[in-house]
């Protein structure tokens, strides 16, 4: 009997073995004494092959988002992640969405019928008297692709960076991201610092409109109308950089309790005005005289603080996290999620949970946000009237199903319904516009099913 | 409202410097519970990536959580 | 609690896909044995020949069933007990992972568990031995002091043996070996943990075992670990240590291997060490090696190129 070596990964450090006892190669020959082998060759020449690297994991979902009378949409995600030996980790993300309907263009309603020329220049459409002016010339299909790579770089220093890009028919956007985690404590604690930039271009259909400039309405097929459109016009392609700092304190609070706490600061720069949107100029009576295209700062500074808190029943889990931003617009938001998991056991026939989501949103409006401009008074420096951008108050409550199914591959099913209502931040309201709808709501239903194998 | 920023970005290193007590945390052998996938910070991502889009094109803010960023013209 | 054991000894048959399952009771653990095949009387006759052996060797060899040869050994010790092949081949494999370890693995440091009681978990019961327990229990520990032949065993007065640390794995590879006489259908044995498989089941496949990944510890980066899966196509493998028995003391906490050259548990051991090799018992030895090693458990193995992973 000879010694043996079983594994198959055994050519390295061959040389600094021989000075040690050859336990292995031993305790094979002790073996084969004790259990009398015959088979000890097939032992030898068989592989074993314990591998720490996984097969890939994959994610699928498929998200459909449709407001009441506004737009529709649906998102589909791949997601595949693969963990290699020694907990490197590639995940890839590949993101396709389609988005089709009408969006609130930013104008207030009228008594009357009110026409709007189309951003692209390329026609016109009516308002009914009453009815918050609603763009219904919004489609846009996306592609983005994201690819993260994770890795330890020292013991307890965990590293990532990641790739992004995204593109509309009318928008690209590329972002880097890179992040590090150190643990300590017995892991216990965590502190991260991470960063990301995004560099991104908007080539709007019909160019980029000059601020304050009156939204031109007419007979599109005049002869002069290009010429004039063109005058409303500044360029046909402009960009914006987002760089974003994020630091993040996770720590373990006892056996069922985790926290997370983050501090995140983003600067915005460049063009951050929507140019489909645009404000109503109306007379002392509310009688909109004209629409000017919106303008915004060229540059935000958000910042937020974020806090979550995992907590683990007999059975149940609950996650609970508040979110408070505040930025150089003066608007504020505070956002309140919670999830409630509750297994269910083999209560179906197969491992199920329920998951319940509730989420409350508030937010200040920005300083400039004003839903119409008086022609009286002076023009402000920026103006907008994307109600995004105003007073508002929104609630999520959502339920998910998720169950195994054939080997342990997880199927899930969400739905949830959003509510948003834009509030009044004491804007005076002259005339005809006392009776209609200056601030109206958002109601959308979103339902998701998600696959992992 | 400056008042307000300064409390709020106060409460971090307060919260920081609590959780830094020597009581908190576990063994190793400890974490039984937290090991689990619905105990941690992000269970589902997946989700997570699609409300972020759907919130980051309905409201002013976005991130906190993770990267707010850029990356789509849906804002 | 042997006759509640022994009365427990039922076989369950459950028909899977592909295969069939037999399970049953043994050595305090549940047991398994997965036969790829569709054909029930081949399981039957499996799982009859599989526990037969298992449960023979349970009996022949647990040392808390009086009757058991161990129980006579020790009960006896001072004189001479008469011995078979078998045992007399599990006391030479012993000898040889005694001098392996240098002396740190001994069957014979069963009398200090005397001293010490592991429960685990809460630590309002915990029982702490003195120096002086300690002491006089280590003095009835020692393989020197065991002699014996083909034919006989002799215990010094006071002495035991232990064969717990290895009598499982053998148990799984004598169960492999019975196994592949009978059938040529992929086959798995598992005794509570302790596992080989004959060879890759139908068309090559693997074997996916589960284990717990070692290093599920970090609270952010959970993301970044899988749950892992080990494949196997043939070979055993076998987990050493546990993680509900250990004491806590002024907050140390101590392992159940016990260093029977100190008489104290191992420092710094990680709470298990699952191994990979071509016998079962090797796979036992090499993990219960390496908590041996304490601290230095990982390096061992590494240094000797044994695919493992520890659980700290």
């Amino acid at each position: 009997m000879v010694a043996i070596n079983t594994s198959g990964n055994n050519k390295m450090n061959n040389k600094m073995k021989t000075e040690k006892i050859n336990i292995k190669a031993a305790l094979t020959i002790a073996t084969a004494a004790l259990l009398g082998v015959s088979n000890l060759a097939q032992a030898e020449s068989s592989t074993i092959s314990g591998t720490e690297e996984s097969a890939w994991e994959f994610d699928s979902a498929f998200l459909f988002y449709s407001e009441v009378d506004r737009v529709s949409a649906g998102e589909a995600i791949f997601n595949a992640k693969k963990t290699f030996a020694n907990d490197e980790v590639l995940n890839l993300k590949l993101t396709i969405d389609a988005l089709t309907g009408a969006s609130a263009n930013g104008a207030v309603a009228q008594p009357t019928v009110q026409t709007f020329t189309r951003p692209s220049g390329n026609g016109q459409y009516d308002v009914a008297p009453g009815d918050t002016p609603l763009d219904d010339t919004f489609h846009d299909t996306r592609v983005q692709l994201n690819g993260q790579w994770t890795q330890l770089i020292a013991p307890d220093y965990t590293a990532s960076g990641g790739l992004h890009i995204s593109k509309e028919y009318d928008y690209l956007s590329l972002g880097i991201n890179g992040n590090i985690a150190v643990d300590f404590d017995r892991k216990n604690s965590t502190f991260s610092a991470g960063f990301s930039y995004f560099q991104d271009t908007f080539t709007p259909e019909g160019g980029i409109p000059k601020p304050f400039a009156s939204m031109l309405v007419g007979d599109s097929n005049e002869p002069t109308w290009d010429e004039e459109f063109a005058k409303t016009r500044i360029g046909s392609e402009d960009d914006k950089s987002t760089a974003d700092i994020l630091l993040g304190f996770t720590q373990v609070i006892n056996r069922r309790m985790l926290m997370q706490f983050n501090y995140s600061y983003s600067m915005v720069d460049g063009y951050l005005t929507d140019p489909f949107k645009i404000l109503s100029v109306v007379d002392n009576n509310g009688v909109s005289q004209d629409y000017v295209y919106e303008s915004r700062p060229d540059s935000r500074i958000k910042q937020s603080i974020y806090a979550q808190s995992l907590y683990h029943f007999d059975t149940t889990v609950l996650d609970v996290s508040y979110r408070y931003m505040w930025d150089d617009w003066e608007i504020t938001s505070h956002t309140i999620d919670s999830r409630f998991i509750i297994p269910l056991g083999d209560s179906f026939g197969t491992e199920s949970y329920l998951q319940p989501h509730f989420r409350f949103y508030q937010q200040s409006a920005a300083d400039f946000y004003r839903p119409f401009i008086m022609d009286s008074d002076p023009l402000p420096a920026f103006a907008s009237a994307d109600y995004r951008i105003g007073e508002m108050t929104a609630f999520t409550v959502g339920l998910k199903y998720g169950l195994l199914v054939n080997n342990g591959h997880e199927l899930s099913f969400r739905l949830e319904y959003y509510s948003q209502t834009s509030t009044d931040a004491g804007f005076e309201e002259p005339g005809v516009l006392k009776d209609v709808e200056l601030y109206s709501s958002v109601d959308a239903i979103i339902a998701q099913v998600t696959y992992s194998f | 409202m400056m008042y307000k920023k300064l409390q709020l970005t106060l409460i971090i290193p307060i919260l920081i410097s609590t959780t830094g007590c020597a009581s908190l945390g576990v063994e190793p052998w400890e974490r039984d519970l937290l090991a689990k996938k619905e105990m941690s910070l992000n269970a589902a991502p997946i989700d997570a990536a699609l409300d972020d889009h759907v919130y980051f094109s309905k409201e002013a803010s976005s991130g906190g959580k993770g990267f707010g960023g850029g990356g789509c013209g849906c804002n | 609690m042997n006759k509640a054991n022994k009365a427990n000894r039922a076989i369950n048959l459950t028909k899977n896909k592909d295969s069939y399952s037999i399970s049953f009771n043994a050595m305090a653990s549940p047991c398994e044995v997965i036969v790829q095949s569709n054909d029930k009387q081949l399981a039957q006759k499996l799982g009859n020949i599989i526990t037969a052996e298992v449960w023979r060797i349970e009996d022949k060899y647990n040392r808390y069933d009086q009757n058991s040869l161990c129980s006579v050994i020790n009960s006896k010790a001072g004189q001479p007990v008469a011995i078979d092949e078998e045992t007399y081949l599990l006391l030479i494999f012993a000898d040889h992972c005694y001098q392996l370890s240098n002396g740190l693995f001994d069957i014979s440091s069963g009398a200090l568990r005397k001293a010490w009681s592991f429960h685990g978990g809460s630590a309002k019961n915990t029982q702490f031995p003195s120096q002086a327990q300690v002491s006089a229990a280590l003095s009835n520990v020692g393989w020197n002091n065991i002699k014996f032949d083909e034919q006989k065993i002799t215990l010094a007065k006071g002495m035991e043996v232990d064969f717990g640390g290895i009598c499982k794995e053998y148990a799984v590879d004598r169960a492999l070996i019975l196994a592949k006489q009978l059938s040529d259908k992929p086959i798995l044995v598992n005794l509570g943990g302790d596992l080989a498989v004959t060879g890759s089941r139908l068309n090559d496949e693997t074997w996916q075992v589960a284990i717990e990944h070692p290093d599920i510890d970090s609270a952010l980066n959970r993301d970044a670990i899988a749950d892992m899966i080990v494949s196997l196509k043939s070979g055993a493998l076998a987990t050493s240590g546990d993680a509900r028995r250990f004491i806590i003391k002024d907050g140390v906490r101590y392992g159940h291997i016990l260093n029977a050259k100190t008489g104290w548990p191992i420092a710094k051991a990680p709470r298990s060490i699952t191994v990979v090799a071509p016998q079962c018992i090797q796979a036992g030895i090499l993990a219960t090696l390496a908590l041996l090693q304490g601290c230095n458990a990982e390096q061992f193995l590494t240094e000797q190129d044994i695919k493992f992973w520890a659980r700290r």
